[in-house]
């Protein structure tokens, strides 16, 4: 039996559930994020997001499937939320204040320093504008935040005795994370939204190489793969270039995080290396106050943005201007900034009204705009007239650039995730159903993983890791500290298989350190198991060690050896004959090596040794091992015995041909 | 009298330990107070040599291991500020055998301290292989870890060392198996290994290591793995694109890994590779798995089970590359796009899209990369520059970074535009430029003549759009002051320096103007020519153009630049300041009078002779002079003995031009020589040591003999096996070769003193004959030599001289540094004899000739070349076959035909192997003729390696 070493780590549990993962949202849908997870008798909520599409209860998850009389508290050891969105936190004030869930919720920094003016604004909009019976109050939102235990990326936190989790870099948002969870020895990682390529102001996603026996991954992309962004800015810059050098004014509708910060640092660089000297204007409060968020979160941010930190804060916009109203009429070129994104309402819906008419203007728009906005017309063909409501019409004559800046990691990145982590098991949430049955697919035929992609309120058992701990003898642990590593040559024979094996090329040549596996695991009555080493367990037993060995006894003919003897042996071989007899074994060394390439063959007067593999002459009229009669002419067959050990059966079986097929082929 | 206080209770305290013998083991105080005194230069010996027996009964005595630690630390102090004393201390640690003590760990101090010991000293460490793998093999991990990382200072046996290494990368802990790995790198070499088990286990070994979970070791096994990949591609030509494309596409998997150092070796690695499929070259920049590759089911050379996820782990690697979010990344990234590039012309194309939008990166490094790696490809005539490209391209022309738009400027000097365009749309871009940034009008308007006289169409017809532009106001006085007219003029007298006839086309006039600009001009073309030059070239182009269009059209596939007598620059007299008259020397009146210096480079006399375009051999070749000028500097190195650095230098430059091999076909000849040039100082660093004055020679003084024949030898190749050498060429090799001869003559031990001096003497003649032909100034060494050389033949005694003579000769030499000007070939051959190998034997028939067909193909080789092929068995009885080269192509450039060689003398054997060889006759005087019957009358050259040619009697195998 072989048994993992790891360490000086003696005290170990035995497990043996599987990890269950109830899929509570964004099972083959995108929109509220939710998954329960319970492995080793733990059970985690990764996410609490809502569903703007909804609004009935369906925009919640449905939380009694966690617990059937809402005692939360027991059911679900703890909350990890991995980013601001309304989709991953949402629902989270409703099921803290108004569910009564009051365990521990973990998030990043940012993440908690930015949901409370998220979760608000929702609020906002839901109760004044649409009326509608509030979910949560803003004291909820306060009160909710202050079970919120914020974590650091990288920072290892303890839950209790046997849960850990771990926040890793996930790019998307500032302060998005992936966690790494870990109970005992099933771990797993929930990645909520991540990038694997960076943008001007993020960084890629980054993680170690885990061992993982359930990735959770998000699949809004599933089936999209993008070209390289370079493209995509170089594409921007030249367009805003162009209508400014034109005279031309260009609008940028954007919401406040995120996207405006990328686009005006590209901005900024681009202005900072032409030396341009046109006015960057950012038009909201709102978008003021999240730079400074993004100021002083400045280690969440890229590796350039950090690196030039010491110098200049890049989100300290050198060419950004506070914009008021009577600019939107000023001549001259200008660059402008404004909430909302889709040109919904508010002020980039104001400066658009403004500045549409004018063929030197241009309209940015972002990669998705929702149906029924003014972005959504406008991507939809090149309209010239827009109906702004039912009595005006505007002259749309300015051109129009579409971003498709996402940031949401494309197929290809998952796939690069999955790859580099390599967990035995994967599941995709967040994604189009249709979609992730391909990246399934996907997944399953490249890299041999096996692959779920559960529907919302479906279970997933997985198998988790069965590792039996157990305590090590002080002579184990010695012995798997000097190394025992050997090298193995491959035997001819497998020169057929053409040293592919699972489509990887085999070298010839092939080292080994087998220390690792060399314990006996005991397990005694009323003692704790251990593994020991092989010569303490023999010890232990009070036994010697036995080794199973084959035999066989055969004939060959001596005609043919004696064939052999008059060409082949020379005047050397006659010292060591005494009789006849006594010189057939040299013979037999000299066909073994002829015929068998390679292997390394020894000769010992008495035996001829190959491997384990042994062969002498048998003197015995009724040897045990004797399998075949004495062929017709007995009197010119000579046996012989041998022997080997189970390892080289093979070869065992081999040479035994070549002696004998001689034979055969004789008679 | 304060500072001997501490020193004398010190002294007490040895005094008192020494006493009591008992008390065995010293006490940190005291140790730290040992040391002081030890690190003291001013304590007496008598103090010190106590503190040595203190340390002695020490390290007998004690048994706790920190306080032998502590006295060994000390005693490794002793030896280096006391060096009488590290003898002793090196005996007493080796004698005290920790070596073989049960703690790994003190063992592992004392060879620290032993090898340090011998560092000083120059002397081996005799570890033996056997006690340093048991060390290894010890429990303590730390040891084993610092015995691998140090094992190059013990010389343990290569051998030992790959299994040792080989086995570790097995071990445990990870940082072991990445100082294993890091062990294997530096072993990777085909002098080292060369057996292909191995290679293909230690290759095997670390692509499974780039699955590792630590990053560190992550990264070792990427250099691990490009390292021995790079062996098995170089291993067999047969199976070299297999394992290229196996090699890339291994590293390409590492380029999404998630840690930034991994990725940087990746990126770093794939640059190294010469040689891939395109096909797997095209998807990585396709982060799409492509058509091709599904539909053709085969990608590179990869087996058809793996091409899905070979083709995964490659696609878009370089693109994501690029857009990585560390600088280092994506520089290393644009790096190794220069090899990249030269593989597949397809792909540069497609790569440059992606470069272009590179030079919006936000990191000034990626960009000046990008741009150096867009010079890199200008050179090698794959920059296809398109229309799209030109809003970024010139962007970086206004970048506020000067050193990325001076790359920029430079890229455009080299790069050919597609159409009339591009070409506005870069002159604009230029003149734009030098209105932001007037202080660099000389460089600007450089690049402008040197694009103008690229595209001369498009530059005439944009001087005819803009001509009124440029007239003055009429009644104003001339005001050429705005740069862009200054540019505009700058472009115009470029023209008729281009190729093509469009040089009349352009109004006289603008030469006229022109010269108001001559010093701002001049200034921008020195590179071309000089001011007196400019002046009289716009002065006759002022005059009549059509006279000089004709002048020009005249010279088509001639050289460009008028000002030069090409006729008075010949091949072999390239001399550089001497004056050449102008053409308009003969002419009219006295303006052209002028005598002026013409060239100060060789490289434009190469260039204007040979008609290369002149800047791509610029880069080429400039980049090799610098590396030749490199040499000439290490001379002083060589002199006072550092020989291990000089070759290490040497290797370098040596990887370096092996760089432009790869590339460019051009300048074979050159680098070759160039290569040769650098064996041959190696060799010349090897016999200085013997010449060093306080050299311990352990060696017999055959050790000499036989590395001044090498050197001699390497000398006679390098005479004899380049075409196109100019006589100054000439003399430099037969100054090395005095060289050689002086030194020979001027060790006693020497043997062939006679031979020598008359070998001497005859190249001394031979280069005074040289001398006498051209201007070419002697050096010191050379006028010496002669002296001494023509005393010895007219002395009447007439026997060898003095050594001592001899040797006061080498004061004078140094070495001078070759200029190559691209022009001369390698005479080389290529020798197959097709389907013979170990297996695969020639039959034949005993007693009867056997012909044995040859493959030849020569290089370089004119017909007055007599060419032998020799054959020779291994009892080393030798047969010549002369080559009739009149019967084999009329080119000498390349010759290629098949010839079966017949050989006469088939041995009574049922099977022998035959060496078979390419040799040409050198045709020196100062080479001793050889007499053969029915051979070669002169010594030969051999111009290939040896081939066996395996033989055996019909019916047998």
């Amino acid at each position: 039996m072989k048994a993992r070493q790891r360490g000086s780590q003696k005290e170990i549990k035995f497990h043996s559930m599987a990890i269950e993962c109830l899929v509570l949202g964004a099972g083959q849908q995108v929109g509220k994020s939710c998954v329960v997870v319970s492995m080793n008798g733990k059970r985690i909520m990764f996410d609490c997001g809502m569903d703007m599409a909804y609004h009935d209860h369906r925009r919640h998850p449905d939380f009694s499937r966690i617990s059937e009389y809402g005692d939360f508290d027991k059911a679900l050891t703890c909350i990890v939320i991995t980013h601001f969105h309304l989709d991953h936190i949402g629902a989270l004030p409703y099921f803290t204040e108004v569910c009564g869930y009051r365990g521990p919720i973990y998030m990043t920094y940012p993440t908690k320093a930015l949901a409370p003016s998220m979760l608000e604004d929702y609020r906002k909009v839901m109760v004044e504008r649409r009326g509608e019976e509030e979910q949560f109050t803003s004291e909820h939102i306060v009160e909710c935040m202050k079970k919120v235990i914020a974590v650091d990326v990288k920072q290892t936190v303890q839950v209790d005795k046997d849960l850990m989790i771990r926040a890793y870099y996930a790019g998307h948002v500032l302060g998005a994370a992936m966690f790494y969870t870990k109970v005992g020895d099933s771990a797993i990682v929930y990645t909520g939204d991540y990038n694997m390529t960076p943008d001007r102001h993020l960084g890629a996603a980054q993680i170690d190489r885990l061992q993982l026996d359930l990735l959770i991954t998000e699949s809004t992309y599933a089936t999209t793969i993008r070209d390289s962004k370079y493209g995509r800015e170089a594409e921007f810059l030249k367009a805003v270039h162009k209508c400014v050098l034109g005279g031309g004014k260009v609008l940028i509708p954007t919401f406040a995080l995120g996207r405006a910060q990328e686009l005006c640092i590209l901005l900024e660089d681009y202005w900072e290396r032409m030396n341009l000297k046109i006015p960057i204007y950012f038009s909201s409060g709102l978008t003021m106050q999240a730079n400074m968020y993004y100021k002083m979160l400045i280690s969440w941010t890229s590796q350039k943005v950090k690196e030039t930190y010491s110098t200049r804060n890049a989100f300290d916009f050198k060419h950004v201007l506070n914009f008021d109203r009577s600019m939107i009429s000023a001549p001259g070129p200008c660059v402008l900034f404004a909430t909302p994104g889709w040109i919904s309402g508010g002020f980039s819906l104001e400066v658009f009204k403004q500045w549409a008419p004018s063929e030197m203007n241009l309209i940015t728009l972002p990669g998705y705009c929702a149906a029924g906005t003014i972005g959504h017309k406008l991507m939809s063909g090149k309209p010239s007239k827009i109906d702004l409501d039912k009595d005006t019409q505007l002259d749309v004559r300015c051109q129009i650039h579409q971003l498709s800046f996402s940031p949401h990691t494309d197929a290809k990145g998952i796939m690069d995730l999955v790859k580099f982590l390599s967990p035995k098991h994967v599941i995709l949430v967040h994604g189009e159903k249709p979609k992730m049955a391909t990246l399934k697919g996907r997944i399953y035929s490249e890299l041999g993983i096996r692959c779920d992609d559960p529907a919302n309120n479906e279970t997933v058992c997985i198998p988790s890791t069965h590792h039996v701990e157990v305590g090590a003898s002080n002579t184990f642990i010695r012995s798997s500290l000097n190394p025992n590593f050997n090298f193995s040559k491959m035997s001819s024979e497998d020169e057929s298989d053409s040293r592919l094996k699972d489509g990887k090329f085999m070298p010839w040549l092939q080292v080994k350190d087998e220390r690792a596996a060399e314990g006996i695991l005991v397990e005694e009555k009323g003692k704790r198991a251990k593994i020991v080493h092989l010569d303490e367990f023999l010890l232990m037993l009070g036994e010697k060690k036995h080794d199973i060995r084959f035999a066989y006894c055969f004939p060959i003919n001596t005609d043919n050896l004696e064939d052999t003897k008059s060409t082949d042996v020379s005047s050397s071989s006659n010292a060591l004959s005494v009789s006849g007899r006594s010189s057939w074994l040299p013979m037999l060394y000299i066909k073994l090596s002829d015929e068998l390439s390679g292997g390394n063959i020894q000769y010992f007067g008495e035996q001829i040794q190959v491997e384990s593999f042994s062969v002498s002459l048998c003197l015995k009229d009724r040897c045990p091992y004797r399998i075949v009669d004495s062929p017709p002419n007995k009197c010119e067959a000579v046996f012989f015995c041998c022997a080997w050990s189970i390892a080289d059966e093979k070869l065992a079986w081999k040479i035994i041909s070549i002696l004998e097929n001689r034979n055969y082929g004789t008679l | 009298m304060d500072r001997d206080l501490p020193n004398s209770s010190c002294e007490q305290s040895i005094r008192s330990s020494s006493e009591n013998p008992a008390e065995d083991s010293l006490s940190p105080e005291t140790l730290a107070s040992l040391r002081s005194l030890v690190i003291t230069p001013s304590t007496p010996d008598t103090t010190i040599s106590s503190i040595f027996q203190t340390l002695t009964r020490s390290l007998q005595l004690s048994r706790d291991p920190l306080v032998l630690h502590h006295t060994l630390k000390l005693l490794s102090d002793l030896a280096s500020y006391r060096p009488s004393l590290s003898s002793s201390v090196s005996e007493l640690v080796r004698s005290h055998a920790l070596l073989s003590s049960d703690s790994t760990r003190l063992a592992a101090e004392s060879l620290d301290v032993l090898a340090s010991i011998a560092e000083r000293e120059g002397t081996p460490v005799d570890l033996d292989d056997r006690s340093f793998v048991s060390l290894c093999f010890g429990p303590s991990v730390s040891v084993r870890s610092w015995l691998l990382r140090n094992a190059e200072r013990f010389r343990i046996g290569p051998h030992v060392l790959l299994t040792t290494f080989l086995g570790f990368t097995r071990d445990p802990y990870p940082y072991v198996r990445k100082t294993a790995l890091d062990g294997l790198v530096g072993l990777s070499k085909p002098s080292v290994v060369e057996d292909l088990d191995m290679i293909q286990a230690c290759y095997c070994r670390a692509v499974e290591l780039l699955l590792d979970t630590e990053d560190y070791v992550r990264s070792a096994a990427v250099r691990a793995v490009s390292a021995w990949g790079l062996m098995l591609v170089a291993f067999n030509l047969k199976t070299k694109l297999y394992w290229s494309d196996n090699l890339f596409v291994k590293l390409c998997s590492m380029g999404r890994d998630m840690s930034m150092e991994v990725r940087v070796e990746a990126f770093d690695a794939l640059g190294k590779i010469e040689i891939v499929s395109v096909d797997i070259l095209l998807q990585t920049l396709s982060k799409r798995v492509l058509g091709t590759t599904k539909e053709m089911g085969s990608f590179g050379q990869c087996p058809a089970a793996e091409v899905e996820r070979s083709a995964s782990s490659v696609a878009g690697v370089l693109v994501h590359g690029l857009e990585d979010e560390f600088y280092e990344v994506r520089k290393s990234t644009c790096h190794s796009l220069r090899t990249l590039t030269i593989i597949s012309a397809e792909f540069s194309e497609k790569a440059l899209n992606l470069l272009m939008d590179v030079l919006n990166d936000d990191s000034m490094f990626v960009r000046l990369q990008a741009l150096e790696t867009m010079l890199h490809m200008a050179t090698y005539g794959l920059l296809k520059v398109q229309g799209t490209h030109m809003h970024m391209f010139l962007g970086s022309l206004m970048d506020g970074n000067m050193s990325i738009s001076s790359a920029t400027r430079k890229i455009l000097k080299l790069v050919k535009l597609p159409n009339l365009e591009t070409f506005k749309l870069s002159v604009d871009g230029l003149i734009d430029n030098l209105e932001r940034h007037p202080q660099d009008e000389a460089d600007i308007f450089s690049v402008l003549f040197h694009i103008g006289r690229n595209h001369g169409k498009y530059g005439v017809s944009i001087i005819n759009e803009v001509f009124e532009e440029m007239e003055p106001p009429s009644e104003g006085k001339l005001g050429f002051d705005t740069a862009r007219v200054a540019a505009l003029l700058v472009l115009a007298i470029s023209a008729p320096l281009s190729h093509g006839q469009h040089a009349c086309n352009i109004p006289p006039i603008i030469f006229s103007y022109a010269v108001t600009l001559l010093g701002r001009i001049s200034v921008a073309l020195t590179d071309v020519m000089n001011q007196d030059t400019l002046l009289a070239y716009l002065s006759q182009c002022s005059r009549s153009t059509r006279f000089s269009a004709m002048e020009f059209n005249l010279r088509e596939d001639k050289p460009h630049l008028p000002a030069v007598t090409i006729a008075s620059l010949s091949h072999s007299s390239n001399e550089i300041n001497s004056t050449v008259g102008s053409p308009f020397q003969q002419g009219e009146d006295g303006a052209a009078n002028l005598q002026y210096q013409a060239i100060r480079e060789p490289m434009e006399v190469a260039s204007l002779h040979f008609g290369y375009p002149l800047e791509v051999q610029d880069e080429v070749i400039r980049s090799m002079n610098l590396i030749l000028a490199k040499v000439k500097d290490i001379w002083p190195l060589i002199q006072s003995g550092f020989t291990n650095e000089v070759l290490r230098v040497l290797r370098s430059f040596k990887e370096e031009l092996a760089t432009f091999a790869s590339g460019s076909l051009r300048f074979v000849g050159d680098v070759a020589f160039a290569l040769q040039y650098l064996q041959v100082v190696k060799q010349l660093a090897k016999v200085w040591e013997h010449f060093l004055p306080a050299r311990k020679l352990c060696s017999g003084m055959g050790e000499l003999d036989i590395a001044l024949g090498k050197l001699e030898t390497s000398l006679r190749e390098m005479r004899s096996r380049f075409t196109g050498l100019s006589l100054k060429q000439e003399l430099q090799i037969l100054e090395l070769l005095l060289l050689t001869f002086t030194l020979r003559l001027s060790k006693v031990e020497s043997c062939c003193q006679v031979a020598s001096l008359k070998k001497l003497s005859t190249t001394a003649s031979h280069v005074e004959s040289i001398l006498k032909l051209g201007s070419i100034e002697p050096s010191n060494f050379m006028s010496e030599v002669s002296k001494l050389s023509y005393l010895t033949r007219t002395s009447s005694f007439g026997a060898p001289c003095d050594p001592f003579l001899f040797k006061e000769l080498l004061k004078y030499f140094s070495l001078e540094q070759f200029v190559v000007f691209g022009t001369i070939g390698h005479i080389k051959a290529e020798l197959v004899v097709p389907d013979n190998d170990a297996e695969n034997h020639l039959p034949f028939v005993p007693r009867l000739p056997v012909g044995i067909p040859c493959e030849i193909t020569l290089h370089n080789i004119c017909s007055e070349n007599k060419v032998w092929v020799r054959m020779t068995m291994d009892d080393e009885s030798t047969q010549f076959v002369f080559l009739d080269l009149d019967h084999f192509g009329s080119s000498d450039e390349v010759r290629k035909f098949t010839y079966v060689v017949p050989f006469y003398r088939i041995p009574s054997a049922l099977s022998f192997i035959l060496r078979i060889c390419i040799g040409m006759e050198c045709s020196f005087e100062d080479v001793p003729s050889v007499k053969r019957y029915g051979g070669p009358d002169r010594e030969l050259t051999y111009l290939c390696q040896e081939k066996e040619v395996h033989l055996s009697m019909v019916g047998e195998h």
